[in-house]
């Protein structure tokens, strides 16, 4: 399996150096189309995103990446994924435990 | 099911009595899963807090090593060079089990690479490129580490949410109907038994 990263020509350069190959370059009104394609990709184990990203796409799939499992998807940057999991905390054992 | 929808016969009495130690065994032992889980969940949290800020950590310092190479070197020039990297990162997914909750176990390789393997010309690039390089093998490595952790915790808080509410609808659900159900159908067989003997001193008087 592979890693992939969905994001701006900025975002993903750094990747691209780090031998990332499955890089989709996007625009704001690509984001979901590419998200939904990476999501589709059996060969994607690991899903990386930018924070503000994630944050530009529908509720209905901001719920879909936080729940997903495989692949994982693992946001930078902005507070994206330490908030959806500080709420997930909260929601099943009832206490705030992410201070 | 409600008092009512049951039948007041002996029968249905040793199958409500039977329920119940079924329901109460169940629940003993879906507090302690629950109990269990959360212990478990106590553990990965305190990682997974210190995966976190590493990861940030990480992303800030590759964002900065490429923001020098791209100003020392040129946009065109970090481009050029990310698209001439050859291996990719690969990753394997394995599970292993906490307490019934399939979690992943993730297992990496060529992630971080020599330089001499990289797949880009040492000596037309300079060494700020290597260094963004680094930092962000540094980052990828970081990423897989925070998806197992995240994702074992993603798995384990829904399995404690699961839990909850079994061990809940038992708790306050399922065993209070059966017990209602019971006493229904043991006041309802005195009753009878009352009526019967009633009945029965009528006839001979």
């Amino acid at each position: 399996m592979e890693l992939a990263v969905v994001g701006n020509s900025e975002f993903v350069t750094g990747f691209r150096l780090a031998g990332v190959k499955k890089i989709y370059e996007a625009k704001d009104d690509e984001l979901e189309s590419m998200v939904t394609k990476v999501l589709k990709d059996s060969d994607v184990g690991i899903f990386v995103m930018h924070g503000d990203d994630v944050n530009k796409l529908p509720e209905i799939l901001r719920d879909t990446l936080s729940e997903s499992v495989e692949p994982t998807v693992v946001t930078l940057g902005g507070t994206g994924e330490s908030s959806n999991l500080r709420e997930k905390i909260k929601q099943s054992v009832g206490v705030d435990l992410w201070k | 099911m409600g008092a009512k929808d049951v039948k007041p016969t002996r029968s249905e009495l040793i199958d409500l009595k039977k329920k119940i130690k079924l329901s109460e065994g169940g629940h003993k032992l879906l507090k302690m899963k629950r109990d269990g889980l959360i212990l478990e969940f106590f553990d990965i949290l305190s990682k997974a807090k210190d995966v976190r800020s590493e990861l940030d950590a990480a992303y800030e310092k590759a964002n900065e090593k490429i923001g020098i190479a791209e100003s020392v070197e040129g946009r065109m020039t970090v481009k050029s060079t990310a698209f001439a990297m050859k291996d990719a990162p690969q990753i394997e997914l394995e599970s292993h089990n906490i307490m019934g909750v399939v979690v992943p176990k993730i297992e990496s390789s060529s992630v971080r690479k020599p330089i001499n393997k990289r797949g880009y010309g040492i000596l037309g690039t300079s060494s700020y490129i290597d260094e963004a390089v680094d930092s962000y093998e540094i980052l990828v490595e970081k990423i897989i580490l925070a998806a197992e952790i995240e994702t074992t915790m993603k798995k384990l808080l829904d399995d404690i949410e699961k839990t909850k509410r079994r061990v809940n609808a038992l708790e306050f659900k399922v065993i209070p109907e059966l017990k209602e159900g019971m006493s229904f159908i043991s006041l309802r067989l005195e009753e009878m038994e009352r009526e019967n003997t009633f009945r029965l001193k009528r006839i001979k008087a």
